[in-house]
Order: structure tokens, then sequence, then C-alpha cells
């Protein structure tokens, strides 16, 4: 199967931040979330991959594309969704639309007006007036307008009510029937990636921590819960991360099925959320 | 007196939308989560709780006072934390706390230090240079730093990391083991008042829907799943919110009980979230 | 390109029409009152010049060049396009100015005047200067950078000025102006008309083409 994106040893060094080494594969036909705390990397990732700011080392293939000498064609089928959405305050939507719809050859103008009467966008408010999660729809109804073969979304859902999420969520799966549509977005509502991911992958520090397929996290990654003389130094470092509680202990596994077998019927494991991950993993670098 | 906070028969008009006759109550000792599409009227809430809007009708009793005849008294015991915390940029966090504590007699400076270094916030950083998580962790540093007897969060962790909700949310659980405080929460992320909210009260189109406890929302709801032929009209009065597909129908019930007991083994019953009771009490059909 | 372009019109239209239009009247009208011709040709071809800029300046302010640079475009044709696009907005501007400042009754300036061989070089010339010189500086250093560079070269300009008259540099900026007017006159003695012309031609061409690598090279590199 060939891959959306893949990103290969990937580098960028900021005042006080750098992102290293940071390598993983969004195969066709699939969803990945991307996941981290504040500060992590993600936004960074996704404006390397979009080549809004200039790598210091490493690979990224688009289509089996190198991201920067086929920059234009790339961008050409990717649909895009920005955190913070910018486009000149004082132009309507309408404006807006006929400025950037002649860019794409596969602009479809019929899907277009019926995603922003779906989304309750009037074509002709101007940009400024419209609230946060009402910008966020007006890019997701561009990015979906032009036949794009992908779609990279940072923190496309911020602002917007659960109801409309469902529905975007529920929308863009129907999207993905076409098994050449692939979709990487981030997030900090991981019920949504529980929801609809394939992929995970989880960033801290600029660095990745994992990036495997949601089922396979599910089978494998668990909450161990125990009494605290059950935690031996040995135990301790077979585990991504421990906490005490008053009762004992609770700590993070990334092999369910070994767990089992170490501790027996004396220890309770649940599996872990991408939630209790990324908290147990959390390594403190004081981000919020 | 049980309740800190008592509504009854609120309205507002506001031309194109109105809020129609809001009535709950918000228990000592209690966190309520606020929820509802964007629009609904949660905002037009919290701001005619605080009188930011003059109403149009209604009582609302705070604290057993009325929240104009007593305004003053009233707002010293509420603490407010707003989506996007609303200070003077440029001022150093030590500036802003200058500026706002000699309005509350009950001023505790030695609290607020103490909440600064939990928080890890510097007090002669600007406010600007701060994350958005650091800001909220200020305004709420803030809203608690007066005993405050009610605090109001108005969608306080959009855009936040699941890392930092979760400590916020321990944060806000410690302050309600005063069974004088209560805590009035309004949030898309369902999630995060699944693992702490007491009650919930949804709003939708400037209705409140409903106001129940939480756990009981939960436990007694589900999510049923079965079969087209299943669906009559008198199987729909089980059922708060449906949606036909291909296959079959997902519905909404708030007594799987009943459910259970009518329909046997020919359904499935799944556990039912908060966003799920959202979801289909907003897009799904009450009729079969 | 031609996608580029129409976007910057479509999106910036009325700023244009309504800036452009009322700045490029006051320009022509006052221009036509002052006394010196060189100085109106400066203050009008330095006022058409800033005007595409600004519609860059504002795109600077409200974030949007994430939104271009997401385009299916690289980053050399978006360039290309604000290069035409202002080039052609520069003279459009200048020709009104020009058109106006020769319409309204009661000028100082006649048209044979401003519409001399000399004058249009002059003003081309200019175009080119201002627009080389700030481009690049508006692409690195973004809005601020540019309003800094201008307000620092007139706080320069003032300094200069004031040692000039207080005899403490031993030149005025008169004494710099005639000393490049007396080096073309002796390049066009030199070349003979055509030939000067020509020359100049040329120069403005390679300082455009100057800017336009520069810009180029720095808006690949900018991070945005």
């Amino acid at each position: 199967m060939d891959n959306a994106v893949e990103v290969k040893g990937l580098g960028k060094d900021y005042k006080g931040f750098s992102l290293r080494d940071v390598s993983f594969v969004l195969p066709q036909g699939t969803i990945m979330g991307l996941v981290g705390p504040n500060g992590a990397g993600k936004t960074t990732i996704i404006k390397l991959i979009l080549n809004l700011v200039r790598k210091n080392g490493g690979e990224i293939r688009v289509f089996g594309l190198d991201h920067l000498q086929h920059e234009a064609e790339i961008k050409s089928r990717i649909g895009f969704v920005h955190e913070t959405p910018a486009y000149i305050e004082d132009a309507t939507l309408k404006d807006l639309k006929t400025a950037i719809a002649p860019f794409y050859k596969k602009w479809d103008e019929t899907l277009f007006r019926s995603l922003m009467a779906e989304f309750g966008l009037p074509a002709e408010k101007k940009f400024k007036k419209l609230s946060h999660g009402m910008k966020m729809k007006f890019q997701i109804a561009l990015a979906l307008s032009h036949g794009a073969d992908l779609l990279v979304m940072d923190e496309p859902t911020s602002g917007l009510d659960p109801v409309f999420r469902r529905e975007l969520l529920e929308r863009l799966s129907g999207w993905m029937q076409d098994e050449r549509k692939s979709i990487l977005f981030s997030t900090h509502i991981t019920s949504d990636l529980e929801r609809t991911a394939d992929h995970i992958t989880l960033v801290d520090d600029g660095t990745i921590v994992l990036s495997r397929p949601k089922d396979e996290i599910k089978e494998t990654w668990g909450i161990v819960k125990g009494a605290a003389e059950l935690m031996t130094e040995k135990r301790r470092a077979s585990f991504k991360g421990v906490r005490t509680t008053a009762f004992g202990f609770e700590a993070l596994t990334d092999d369910i099925p070994a767990a089992r077998r170490e501790f027996g019927p004396g220890a309770v494991i649940d599996r872990a959320s991408i939630e209790d991950i990324m908290i147990f993993m959390d390594r403190g670098n004081g981000h919020a | 007196m049980p309740n800190i906070l008592e509504i009854r028969n609120l309205s507002k008009d506001y031309g194109d939308f109105k809020l129609k006759s809001v009535s709950f109550d918000l228990p000592k000792g209690t966190i309520m989560g606020l929820i509802g599409p964007n629009g609904a009227g949660k905002t037009t809430v919290i701001k005619l709780i605080l009188n930011l809007v003059r109403k149009d009708a209604g009582a609302i009793r705070i604290f057993g006072l009325d929240n104009l005849a007593d305004e003053a008294a009233v707002k010293s015991r509420i603490g407010f934390v707003h989506d996007t915390p609303l200070f003077y940029e440029r001022l150093t966090l030590k500036s802003i706390k200058a500026q706002v504590a000699p309005f509350y007699k009950n001023w505790d400076e030695n609290l607020f230090q103490r909440l600064l270094r939990e928080f890890a916030l510097p007090p002669r950083q600007i406010f600007a240079r701060l994350s958005r998580g650091m800001k909220m962790k200020f305004a709420l540093a803030l809203a608690l730093s007066h005993e405050a007897d009610l605090i109001l969060l108005d969608e306080p962790t959009s855009g936040l990391d699941p890392v930092f909700r979760r400590e916020l949310l321990a944060k806000l659980s410690g302050i309600i083991q005063d069974e004088n405080k209560s805590i009035l929460f309004s949030t898309h992320i369902t999630s995060d008042l699944e693992r702490i909210a007491d009650y919930i009260t949804f709003i939708r189109d400037g209705e409140v829907v409903f106001s129940s406890a939480k756990d009981e929302l939960l436990a007694n709801g589900g999510v049923v799943k079965g079969g087209n032929d299943l669906l009559t009209e008198e199987t729909a009065k089980f059922f708060k919110g449906l949606r036909r597909r291909e296959f079959g129908f997902e519905a909404l019930t708030d007594d799987s009980a009943a459910v259970r007991r009518r329909f046997g083994e020919n359904v499935v019953i799944d556990k039912v979230t908060l966003e799920d009771i959202m979801f289909f009490m907003t897009r799904g059909d009450r009729r079969v | 390109m031609r996608n580029l372009i129409l976007k910057d019109l479509i999106l910036h239209r009325k700023f244009l029409l309504l800036v452009g239009g009322l700045y490029g009247a006051w320009m022509g009208y006052f221009g036509s009152r002052m006394g010196s011709l060189r100085v109106s040709i400066f203050l009008s071809t330095f006022l058409s010049c800033i005007i595409p800029l600004m519609i860059f300046t504002r795109e600077d302010k409200f974030k949007a060049a994430s939104v271009s640079c997401s385009l299916p475009v690289t980053r050399k044709q978006i360039v290309l396009s604000r290069y035409i696009l202002s080039w052609a907005l520069m003279l459009i501007v200048y020709a009104l100015i020009v058109l106006i400042a020769v319409v309204i009754p009661g000028g100082k300036v006649k048209a044979g005047d401003l519409l001399s061989t000399n004058a249009i070089f002059l003003a081309l010339a200019l175009l080119a200067l201002f627009f080389s010189i700030l481009m690049p500086l508006l692409v690195r250093f973004g809005m601020v950078g540019m309003f800094v560079f201008l307000i620092g070269m007139q706080v320069l300009g003032a300094v200069l000025l004031f040692l000039a008259a207080r005899k403490i540099l031993p030149f005025s900026l008169k004494d710099i102006l005639a000393s490049i007017g007396r080096a073309l006159a002796s390049l066009n003695a030199h070349l003979g008309g055509p030939g000067y012309y020509l020359v100049l031609f040329g120069a403005m061409l390679v300082l455009s083409a100057a800017s336009f690598s520069l810009s180029v090279f720095l808006f690949q590199r900018k991070d945005l």
C-alpha cells in the first residue's frame, strides 16, 4: 500500500525548542491523529509538511513525491485547516472563495455551496465577523471542496460543539470511503480520536513517543493497578510511567499480556485511553 | 439554603435569538456542567448571572440574594474565568493583581501567592508572554483568591491539552471539597465533565432541555441499536432521539432498563456518553 | 500567476480603490501646487510605491501568508506575482497622480514638464529604487520592519540636514544631489541621448532583478 505521507528523520530548530528525528508514516486510506501536550511540536510537524517553515533536516514525502521539489503539485491535492484561521479580515466569505477556488483544478462549486449552507455560513458575511468555530467551519468547507486526496488539519475542532464535531467526524469517515483519501489531524480532544482514528502518533517535547495503529494500542497498552508491595525495581523499569496512589500504584504498560503474566490476579489491568497514555508519559516540562 | 444558585424563568430576547424561561438550581458543594451546541445560550446564561447583560424577565438568586438588588455583595463572592482571559496584555501578573485585588474585601494574598507557586506562575512575567494554559491558570488563581463561593468558568479549557485539563479538573474537584462552594462550568469537552461534574444542564435553542445528576444520566441512559423493523409508533416513545441508518437504527434512551424489558435481546444497548446525549437530542429525530 | 494576482486584487480591491484613489488624487492636487517639479515627482513616486506595499503589509497584519503559502504555488511564484502586481499598480497610481495634476486648474506644473522624457525617466527610476529597496525589507522584516526603515530614513535625513545646516558636515543634501546630477549629466554627454536612457534603463532592470532575487531568497527562508 502506498503511503500518503512519509516523514523520516525530520528536524527543526527554534530558539528554545527543537523537533528531533521525527519519523512516521501515514498509509494511504487511513486517518492519523496527532496528539501531544501544548508546545510538543504537533503544529510544527504540520507546518513542516506544508513547507510553511523550513526543515533543518530529514525527508518528507507526500504521495510519494518530495515535498519541496513538487510543492505546488502536492498542495493542489491537499486540503488544509490551520489552527488559527488567517484570512484577510475585511473580505467576505464569497470574496475569499472567489480568490482561492481558481487555484484548484478540481474545485467543486456545488459541493462548496452545500457545505456553506449546511454549516450555516452566509456568503456575504465578512470573515472578521465570524466566531472562531465558524472560521474553522469555513476552512473545512474550503478544504473539502477541491477534490483533495489528503486533509491536513491542525486542531480543526477547537471551539466546535460536540454535536458538530461528531457530524464532522462522520462526514470525514464518509469521505474516507474512497480508499485513496487520507487524513492527518492534530487535536486535544482525544475522545474524537478514539472514535475515528486508525493510527495515533503521540508527540512530546519535539520527539515521537509512539506512532501505532489505534487498535494495536488498545490491545497492548494498559494501566496496571495494584497494591504497593507488588511493585519492585525490576517491574518499575518495565513500565512507561508509574504513579503512586492512596491504594498502591498505577502504572502504564505497553505490553498487557506480559503484565498479566507478571502480576497474575494480584493486579487489575484496564485498557489505557489515549488520554491516560498522554498523562502517564507526560515529561512534565512545564508546557501548559 | 441548599442551593448556591437558583434561576427561575430567566428570559432574554436578542431579536434573532431568545433565551426562553430558563430555570435550574446549583446545589452547594457541587460542580455543574453547562453543555449545549454553539449559540444555544450557555454564554448568555453566564452573562445574565453576572449581570453583564440585562435580563428581560425571571429571577436569579445567588447565595440567597437577588443578583440585581445585591449585585455588589453577590459579585464579591463570585469568581469568573472567561474563555479568553482579558487582562491588560502588557502588564505583569503582579500589576494585574494589584488592580483587581482591591475590589474584593476578602482578598487573601497568602492564598494567591500559594496558587501562583502551585501553578508555576512568575509574578513579574508579562501577561502577554504566557501560554494560553498559563493565562487560564492565572485567571483561575485570581478567581480563587477572594474566597469566592461560586466559581463560573466559560469554556476554560478550549485549546488546552489533556494533561493540563486533567490537572485543572483535579484542582476544581479539590475546591468543592468545601461544602459551601460550587462551580458552574460551560464546556464543549464533555469527557471532562464526565470525569468531575455532579450535575449537567443541557441548553439547546435557548431552553433548558434537562438539568440532572450526571451519574443518573449515565447509568440510566443508553444508546440502543437494532433493526429498523423494531420501530413503530409504540416503540418510538422509548427514545429521545433516533437516527435511522441503512442497516438499522441508533437511538438514545433515558431508561435502559425499560428498553431491555421491552425489546429483550433484540437490541444492543451501549453505555451512553454525554456527547451521545447531546448529539441524539440535537440531531436525532423524535418521531419514528 | 494570474490566480495569484487576481487573488490580491479581489481581496484588496476596496482598499486599493479607496486609499489608492483618494491618496492619488490628493497627491495629484498638492503635487501640482508645489514649486519644484523634482520634489513633486519624488513624493508622487514614493506614494505610488507605498500603495501596493500596503496591500502586503495588510496581509502581514492578518498573518494571511500562511494561507497563501498553503495554496498550490511556490514561494517564488508568490513573490513574482507581487512584483508584477506592484509594478502595475505603481504605474497606474502614478499615472492617476499625473492626470490629476495636469487636469486640475491652477497648478504650477505643466503637462509638458511632467510628461517629458526626463521626467518620466526620473519617475521610473525612483519607482524602481524605492520598490527594490522596500520590498525585500518587507519580506524579511514584515510591516514593522518596513516602517522602522522608513522612519529611520526620515530621522537620518533630518539629522543630516541639521548637521549640514550647522556646517558640522562639510556638505549638504543639495551638494549630494548636485553631484549625482553632474555625474548623470556627464554620462548623458558621453553616451548621447538614447544610449544614456538605455544605460539607465538597464541599471533599473538590474536593480529590480537583484531585488527580486533577494526577495525570493528571503521569502523561501521565512518561517511562518
